[in-house]
């Protein structure tokens, strides 16, 4: 955002190699068509001569051998090895004739004076042709001579002294054990975690605690998370209804696999294929879920074969990419341009992917798009459910158990409440304007003359009602909506589990200077208090405030044919005197038909004069305490455990409990890959248009790559494919396997280019290496821990991140590594740095996506809430535990992911995504400073800070090292003392300003703490999150 | 003991820095006058225009009430569209299986307007009066027949997901002209004649594969215009300047220390935001409006979060150097209850609409400012359920719409391109989505086939792999 300079089309890019090749100097350096001529042909010839047969001129190819010496239509080779003189190729390119020279100036391409040099040098070294080096399955490079142990580094310093370059010293302790901490767990170390490998001397300390890291379960959680962006992971079906889907099983499972260090061969095949296997277990169904989190619509008008056409796509560009390391799409339309991947060969492997029972259309009110299966989580353990099971009794004993003083204060609320229930109470009847609906005939809903709005029939729908508010109407307190028995005496439409009766599931008014026909949520008039004439058990008048559509407020069953009425008393008393137009919007989209017949809307004055406050409660509540009966005395303490603000902490942690439990014990949804009975034919698709089909086509795999055998008696399936993808012999998906590991640690692949391993994407930095490495991972049985227990114990990846300037402009992106890695940290650790740090963390593992704070409803202004049956259209934020989870089950809403987590760079989850950008943006700032979740982060931090003895500086210190892992030096010091005694200064005369900082976040602050110097605390904890250092892993 | 200017320049002239703000706000902030950089090829051309407000209509607004209508269908009114008109043209599932198709006129006179005497219907007077300024191009098509394709389609290039949207393509290749604010500003509303209207998505204005400092800011309504804008409660902006100095003085330590340039770049996204705090808070403070503001945009524009304080807001942005602005209004999807949801719907757009190219032009900001005036597709000129009946409407219709252009070098009292009798197909001039985008970067003075991001093998463009040509007709 907002860079004012002209930076793009970086073209002219050179890979690092070309840059060292001209200018290194003296040295004479063998250019290879494979690292450096080849990209250049790929990107300005392939399009005209290359794979692509349609699309190729003058018949003339130059991606192979036999397209460079034989040449085209003149049947002449294009280039005489040794000679670029004598070689057409080189002719062409510098031309000065606009007909003659290559590539023609209307394709916007051209060739730098570098490019041109390292093709001349090429043909005159003797134009030796490569086959593309990802094609080719690899052979175990030699060792380069050295005297370093693990193989990683020989290799890494081979290149190192060719460039005459060195190793970067080893980081200190401190800085290791973060980065070995946050790169394995995606968390920070605690102080006491420092402490203890400070003070452990011995040899293998950082090897033991490498172990260590390893065996944590937060280790699967970290590993899991590009793996989730890979496959595209989310918790709705996107496009453009983007309703909620269960997706979560195959996460734990993720979680799981990689926790147990499951062999990544048969991590891919399971998720490829877990349904294929012999008598397959339902964890091995849950896997392959990998290929049904592509996008699914059910939107209407759309056309349900496309639509299947879209899913195939998706699969196979996801298998390609986040396996394959090969980009597919091209070959949907035509054969791919740069690689040799013909057209024909993509519906081969489309067709290994078109064979299940799924739909055009579904996913629609929350259910699974079809196939689906009904499991259990794999994560859970008889542990885990026995210990949250006594942790529920406790937090039952919890909330069960007298707290005398706020109990006492909150009586004194209930009586006032009681004394002052309909204090002034005054019903202001509106003129109504117009109602309006989304659906179906406007007349459905209409404005009656006797001021009320009367709809047709029952409606799943939204109303929106415009009132015009008398003059003189003044302050008004809240709104009150009456219902009238109309439909042949009953108040509603309600079918069978609510005869005659409906379901409101929110109801949003919005004043205005005009008649606004609609609401506008942005400037909504927020209510507390809600009550009603009665209720159905389930479906109190409070949970209007919770948008689900499933629930809401009822009237009682028996009371259906009476008048009822619900009032919401706003925050704050409204003065109508410059908004005299009231447009209120009632939701009814329970189902059913469960919508109202008549209504009209009026504005209270005073005090509502309705109270949910049960008789029996009013009267026991009245009494002297000591003239209660036991009966009494144990009613009104039952009410207060039940309803009051006072308890509900207490009451979100038996729910969230028992919610935890019913993760870790009941069925859930989840869906998988099948094959139908009547599998679809999959045929060449002319342009990749569905309708536009021509030859059939079997299940196969390109033929550039090692070839798989078709069994006689069938054909090819997912199976096959799978383990022909994980065969020794099998060029790709190791490389693009341990590539992604290393990316992971090192901030960028060997590869720069992780899902793009084709002729387009970067040569590897270190071609030996990652042969190397991806050869060894295969012999260890693909072994993921130990494959990173080998980079994170080499000396390349303990080295300081510290550079020079000398180092920064000789390898800007660290490329040659001679300095250890250095990145932001992602948009998960981030928000779990901060969580970790303070202590707020939640360390459960696995279960279904959680809701933590978002700013106001951002979900419901872009949604087809009030319209539409499926889920997830309004946000509805959790409580206690669930607030403070890690943020790799922070719920993934596609068409708008966590405001907090796309600021930071996390995508949107649409796609596969393999490498995540690292921006530096002041939305970015924002968050850290003024999201809740920080604040109330900074908050706690500052609660741990001030629970402990300390001086101001003891204290700094503390703070900085538990933000930063490390103690701060004398200056910076100096910088935080003067802070510190800023913000003390500044809340000390202002004590209102401190409680409502404190205020911020859900957790309650510790109220014996001095408020000012708790909130100027508050701030220097904010400060230090914010520093540079706190989301960088260096 | 590390001169990280130096290292920073060099970092962004190796064209590292193309994932990151820091990088390349440091490089403009130290090349300030600094020519080195030869013109990019891709900004050969002269830009006609500075800016971009893109007014979006989402849901499919019907060219045949408002722009496309003829004495020719009130004639036909009722009758079966031929076959042959028809022809081959996919419809959606939702009247596939209707048995006929029976031509509906518009709801309401349309009459011709201006010089060139564009179609222009009743229901939006006070487009027939800007008539002379606008262009209205009646031969827009697209292969897509449904919201989401369709959508994704016109802002992101490509009916795949994925992709980056125009507005970050603009963010990208030309950056911002102002350190208060994004270059790329979304502002959304919700229409009176359908709601809700059909569904948003982040990914229309999102950034896909470049980096994610070109997606569109989001600007609300109410309180926190931006999200997370304001401080905490209970912190000032007097203490916040302390704040940021304290962590900028600690930051810049760290970044010596280490020889990190990521740190210093963070730095200035962190002044910028305390520039927000003020910037955001003056932007959307219309108390120093005249009346005769918000008397030219309607009584809807003194309430927030309408799509009239919108188009307010969108010329206040202009002024402040806002590169593009993008309006989404949603509603405009029309399958039932035509007579009703349209008028409706019009009430809410034209006056503002009109009101931003007056308001533009009496500023001498229409120059350089280019306004888009369209949504994802048309509408069928067949009826929808039971021909003139109150829950009758059309349904989308991908092969012919209707959209306006005006300023930024658009030529104003010109209508471009013709439909058939039936508004069905395109007639004459025929301008696919991709041809509109081509045009918009054109007047940007930027060659569309030159603005490339390569990401997984691709050469990536606004305007995909497909040929597309500016309509040089419309143009100045």
């Amino acid at each position: 955002m907002f860079a004012s300079g002209r930076k793009f089309m970086n073209w002219e890019r050179l890979p690092i190699f070309l840059l060292l090749t001209l200018t290194s100097q003296g040295e004479s350096s063998e250019v290879r068509f494979n690292r450096d001529i080849q990209p250049i042909l790929a990107r300005n010839c392939f399009a005209c001569h290359g794979p692509d047969e349609q699309e190729r001129k003058a018949k003339l190819r130059l991606d192979t051998a036999d397209g460079l010496l034989t040449g085209g239509t003149s049947k002449e080779p294009v280039i005489q090895a040794g000679n670029p003189e004598e070689s057409l190729l080189w002719e062409r390119l510098v031309s000065d004739d606009p007909d003659e020279i290559m590539p023609p100036p209307d394709s916007h391409k051209e060739l730098s004076t570098g490019e041109k040099t390292l093709i001349e040098e090429w043909i005159r070294q003797g134009a030796r042709y490569e086959g593309h080096w990802s094609f080719v399955t690899p052979t175990l490079p030699t060792l380069p001579a050295g005297k370093e142990e693990n193989p990683i580094d020989r290799f890494v310093a081979s290149r190192l002294t060719k460039e005459s370059l060195t190793f970067s010293p080893e980081a200190d302790r401190r800085t290791l054990a973060r980065r070995l901490h946050l790169d394995l767990t995606g968390l920070p170390p605690s102080k006491q975690q420092i402490a203890n490998f400070l003070s452990d001397r011995t040899a293998d300390a950082y090897e033991n605690l490498v172990t260590r890291l390893l065996n944590s379960p937060h280790f699967g959680e970290q590993l899991a998370l590009p793996w989730l962006d890979a496959s595209r992971y989310a918790d709705t079906n996107g496009y453009s209804i983007d309703g909620g889907r269960d997706a979560w099983l195959w996460r734990d499972w993720v979680i799981k696999a990689f926790n147990e260090n499951m062999p990544y061969d048969q991590f891919l095949t399971e998720q490829l294929a877990g349904d294929l296997l012999e008598k397959p277990s339902n964890s091995q169904l849950i896997a392959t879920a990998y290929n049904r989190h592509h996008s699914v619509t059910h939107e209407g008008g759309t056309i349900g074969e496309e639509n299947l056409v879209n899913y195939v796509v998706d699969r196979v560009k996801t298998t390609g990419e986040s396996i394959m390391g090969l980009t597919t799409g091209c070959g949907q339309c035509h054969d791919h341009k740069y690689d040799p991947l013909k057209q024909v060969e993509y519906y081969k492997l489309f067709a290994f992917f078109n064979t299940l029972d799924d739909r055009g259309h579904d996913g629609d009110s929350g259910v699974n798009p079809r196939p689906f299966i009904q499991t259990r989580t794999p994560l859970a353990t008889e542990l885990e459910v026995a210990s949250v099971k006594k942790e529920l009794e406790r937090a039952e004993r919890e909330l069960a158990s007298p707290d005398p003083t706020s109990q006492a204060k909150w009586e004194e609320g209930v009586l006032h409440e009681l004394e002052h229930i309909g204090r002034g109470f005054q019903l202001i009847p509106l003129d109504h304007l117009t109602a309006t609906l989304p659906n179906g005939d406007p007349n459905r809903i209409q404005v009656k003359n006797d001021e009320s709005v009367e709809a047709a029939g029952g409606d799943f729908s939204a109303y929106n009602v415009c009132c015009k508010i008398p003059e003189g109407a003044g302050v008004v307190t809240g709104l009150r909506v009456m219902f009238e028995p109309a439909n042949n005496g009953k108040i509603g439409f309600g079918g069978k589990s609510m005869p005659g009766g409906f379901v409101m599931s929110t109801i949003t008014p919005c004043f205005n200077p005009f008649p606004a026909k609609n609401i506008d949520l942005n400037t909504a008039t927020p209510y507390e208090r809600v009550t009603a004439s009665s209720f159905k058990p389930g479906f109190r008048p409070e949970f209007v405030h919770d948008t689900s559509r499933r629930t809401g407020w009822a009237p009682a069953l028996s009371d259906v044919d009476k008048q009822q009425h619900l009032t919401i008393t706003f925050q704050e008393p409204v003065d109508t005197a410059n908004q005299p137009y009231l447009t209120t919007e009632l939701v009814f989209n329970y189902g059913e038909g469960a919508s109202p017949k008549k209504f009209r809307l009026a504005l209270i004055k005073g005090a509502d004069d309705t109270s949910m406050l049960p008789e029996s409660l009013r009267e026991a509540i009245t009494l002297a305490p000591e003239d209660r009966t036991s009966g009494q005395i144990e009613f009104i303490r039952d009410y207060f455990n039940a309803h009051s603000s006072a308890k509900s902490p207490a009451r979100h942690h038996v729910s969230n409990l028992k919610k935890r439990l019913e993760a870790l014990t009941a069925n859930h949804r989840i869906m998988v890959m099948n094959t139908s009975q009547k599998p679809r034919v999959t045929h060449v698709l002319e342009r990749g248009f569905y309708a536009d089909k021509r030859q059939a086509v079997k299940p196969g795999v390109p033929a550039f790559l090692p070839p798989l055998e078709v069994p006689a008696d069938r054909d090819l399936n997912r199976l096959d494919l799978a383990r022909w993808l994980v065969r020794s012999d099998h060029p790709l998906t190791s490389r693009v396997a341990v590539n992604r590991f290393w990316q992971m640690l090192f901030g960028r692949g060997i590869v720069k280019t992780s899902a793009d391993f084709g002729t387009q994407g970067e040569w590897p930095s270190h071609p030996e290496l990652l042969d190397w490495l991806a050869l060894t991972f295969q012999s260890s049985g693909w072994n993921v821990k130990d494959l990173i227990r080998r980079i994170v114990t080499s000396r390349t990846y303990r080295q300081s991140s510290n550079t020079t300037t000398e180092l920064l402009e000789r390898d800007p992106l660290n490329e040659l590594l001679a300095r250890g890695p250095r990145f932001r940290l992602s948009a998960e650790m981030i928000r779990d740095h901060a969580l970790a740090t303070s202590g707020l963390l939640v360390r459960r593992i696995g279960g279904p996506s959680v809701k933590p704070y978002h700013p106001g409803d951002l979900w419901r202004q872009i949604s087809h809430y009030g319209s539409t049956p499926a889920t997830s259209q309004t946000y509805v934020q959790d409580h206690g535990e669930n607030l403070y989870r890690r943020s790799i089950y922070t719920y993934w809403k596609r068409t708008l992911p966590p405001p907090g987590m796309a600021a930071f760079d996390a995508p949107n989850r649409e796609a596969c995504v393999t490498e995540r950008g690292v921006t530096n943006t002041p939305l970015q700032a924002f968050i850290l400073m003024n999201d809740p979740q920080y604040v109330e982060a900074s908050r706690v931090l500052a609660q741990h800070l001030l629970s402990e003895e300390g001086s101001d500086q003891k204290r700094l210190q503390r703070a900085f090292e538990h933000v930063t892992s490390r103690l701060p030096d004398q200056e910076e010091l100096e910088v935080l003392k003067i802070a510190i005694a800023r913000e003390r200064a500044r809340y000390h005369s202002d004590i209102s300003g401190a409680q409502n900082l404190l205020a911020v976040g859900e957790s309650l602050p510790d109220p014996t703490l001095p408020a000012a110097e708790h909130a100027a605390w508050t701030n220097i904890c904010g400060l230090l999150l914010n520093l540079s250092e706190s989301v960088t892993r260096r | 003991m590390t001169d990280l200017p130096t290292m920073l320049n060099r970092r962004a002239f190796l064209g590292t820095a193309g994932n990151s703000f820091g990088a390349a706000a440091l490089t403009a902030m130290m090349a300030k006058g600094d020519n080195s950089t030869s013109p990019h090829p891709a900004f050969q051309l002269a830009p006609k225009a500075k800016h971009v407000i893109y007014m979006f209509q989402s849901g499919g607004p019907s060219h045949i009430d408002l722009f496309d209508g003829s004495p020719f269908l009130i004639k036909n009114h009722g009758k079966h569209l031929p076959p042959e008109v028809k022809g081959e043209q996919r419809v959606t599932g939702m009247t596939a299986g209707m048995k006929n198709f029976p031509v509906a006129k518009p709801v309401a006179p349309i009459r011709q307007c201006g010089p060139a005497g564009a179609w222009i219907s009743d229901l939006l007077p006070w487009t027939q009066k800007i008539a002379d300024k606008i262009c209205v191009v009646r031969s827009m098509n697209t292969e897509a027949i449904n919201h989401d394709p369709a959508i994704t389609f016109i802002n992101t290039g490509t009916m795949q997901l994925g992709k980056a949207s125009l507005g970050a393509w603009l963010s990208y290749g030309l950056g911002s002209e102002t350190e208060n604010f994004p270059a790329y500003m979304v502002m959304l509303s919700q229409g009176t004649g359908k709601n809700p209207g059909q569904p948003i998505y982040s990914r229309l204005w999102g950034s896909g594969f470049l980096p994610s400092e070109h997606q569109g800011v989001l600007l609300r309504a109410g309180a926190d215009p931006v999200l997370y804008l304001d401080n905490p409660p209970g912190v000032k902006r007097s203490q916040r300047r302390g704040q940021l100095d304290d962590l900028a003085r600690l930051n810049q330590a760290f970044a010596q220390q280490t020889g990190d340039p990521e740190t210093l770049a963070r730095i200035q996204a962190y002044e910028m935001s305390y520039r927000m705090q003020a910037s955001v808070p003056e932007l959307t403070d219309l108390s120093k409006e005249p009346d005769s503001t918000f008397d030219l945009y309607g009584p809807e524009s003194r309430k927030p979060g309408t799509y009239a304080a919108n188009c307010l807001m969108a010329r206040r942005l202009v002024e402040r150097g806002v590169r593009c602005v993008q309006l989404f209004h949603r509603g405009w999807d029309q399958h039932i209850a035509l007579q009703s949801q349209l008028p409706r719907q019009c009430q809410d757009t034209d006056q503002p609409s009109a009101a931003l190219i007056l308001d533009l032009e009496k500023r001498g900001l229409l120059d350089e400012t280019l306004v888009i005036w369209g949504g994802e597709f048309g509408r069928t000129v067949y009826q929808q359920g039971q021909l003139d009946s109150s829950g009758a409407g059309r349904d989308h219709h991908g092969r012919a719409f209707s959209i306006w252009m005006a300023g930024g070098g658009i030529k104003g009292g010109i209508t471009h391109g013709e439909t058939d009798d039936y508004c069905w197909s395109v007639a004459k001039d025929p301008v696919h989505i991709r041809d509109l985008n081509a045009t918009i970067l054109h007047q940007l003075g930027i060659d569309h086939n030159r603005l490339i991001f390569p990401y997984r093998g691709l050469d990536e463009k606004i305007t995909g792999v497909e040929p597309a040509h500016p309509v040089k007709e419309i143009l100045t």
